[in-house]
């Protein structure tokens, strides 16, 4: 494995405008911040609701027949997490990724978070491998699982539990 | 702060053509948590990463939606089929607009 460092397009004085954007953005926080009850419309808004696990699964697939799909998920998570805040997890869905079969979107949710949907992600064929992975934040022992969607609409699940030590979202 | 949206991807050093390629991309960011008061979420413009686009040769491969239940400095692996040399490009974007690219040129060796 060979590091390859990308430095992307970002010339020196891209990078002086942004920080200055977000400087003054710093600024004007305080006053746009101040707190108001959380059922105020406003940008929290932007995020998903806080509700129960039951809730999100009928928000997302409404009556929707979920199988188990534990033979073809694997589901790769730490049985105890000593910290929250960085809980490595990945996925990986044996499917064949053609454009007649393929996996089309991959969530995670954690049955105890404030926010159970984690993360939703699309695929293509042209990933030739349905595998994902990436670091979350629990806030406490919880159940996580991986809702895989076919492309042909059928809905698999794994799931696993999660010892977590100390959590991770900080309220 | 002063790194953020620095974008690292690592990509296998040696790439044939066909072969199902495993990605790992690191971006820094602060990833804010709603902050709480009395109980009750702060009303405010978290800032945090919410959506990841991948594309190789300017199509898209997958775009991920992600939460503030993702880590701080975000870390994503994926794969993708190399078909053909060419750029390997993800972005992302944030809920106070910025905009953050990393690239990665795929080569065969």
């Amino acid at each position: 494995m060979q590091r390859r460092l990308s430095k992307a397009e970002i010339t020196r004085r891209e990078v002086l405008r942004a920080l200055g954007a977000l400087g003054l953005s710093g600024l004007l926080a305080p006053g746009l911040g101040a707190p108001r009850p959380a059922s105020a419309q406003g940008s929290l808004a932007s995020l998903g609701p806080e509700e129960p696990v039951d809730a999100t699964m009928k928000r997302l697939f409404g009556g929707r027949p979920i199988k188990d799909g534990t033979a073809s998920i694997k589901l790769d998570l730490p049985l105890i997490a000593e910290n929250g805040a960085v809980v490595p997890i990945s996925v990986d869905v044996e499917a064949p990724m053609t454009p007649q079969n393929h996996v089309k979107a991959i969530y995670i949710i954690s049955d105890r978070n404030r926010r159970p949907l984690n993360a939703k992600f699309n695929l293509t064929p042209a990933m030739g491998q349905a595998y994902v992975g990436t670091n979350l934040r629990l806030g406490e022992s919880t159940e996580v699982r991986a809702v895989v969607e076919m492309s042909d609409g059928t809905l698999l699940q794994a799931k696993r539990e999660v010892k977590v030590t100390v959590g991770g979202c900080g309220g | 702060m002063a790194e953020i949206g620095r974008v690292r991807i690592r990509v296998p050093s040696s790439i044939k053509q066909g072969d199902i390629v495993k990605v790992r991309v690191l971006v820094i960011h602060p990833m804010e948590i709603v902050q709480r008061k009395d109980g009750k979420a702060v009303d405010k413009n978290y800032h945090f990463i919410n959506r990841v686009i991948v594309t190789y040769l300017d199509r898209e491969v997958a775009q991920f939606e992600t939460s503030q239940s993702v880590s701080e400095n975000p870390f994503f692996t994926f794969s993708f089929k190399a078909t053909e040399p060419g750029v390997l490009r993800i972005t992302f974007l944030d809920t106070h607009g910025g905009k953050y690219e990393g690239t990665a040129d795929v080569k065969f060796s």
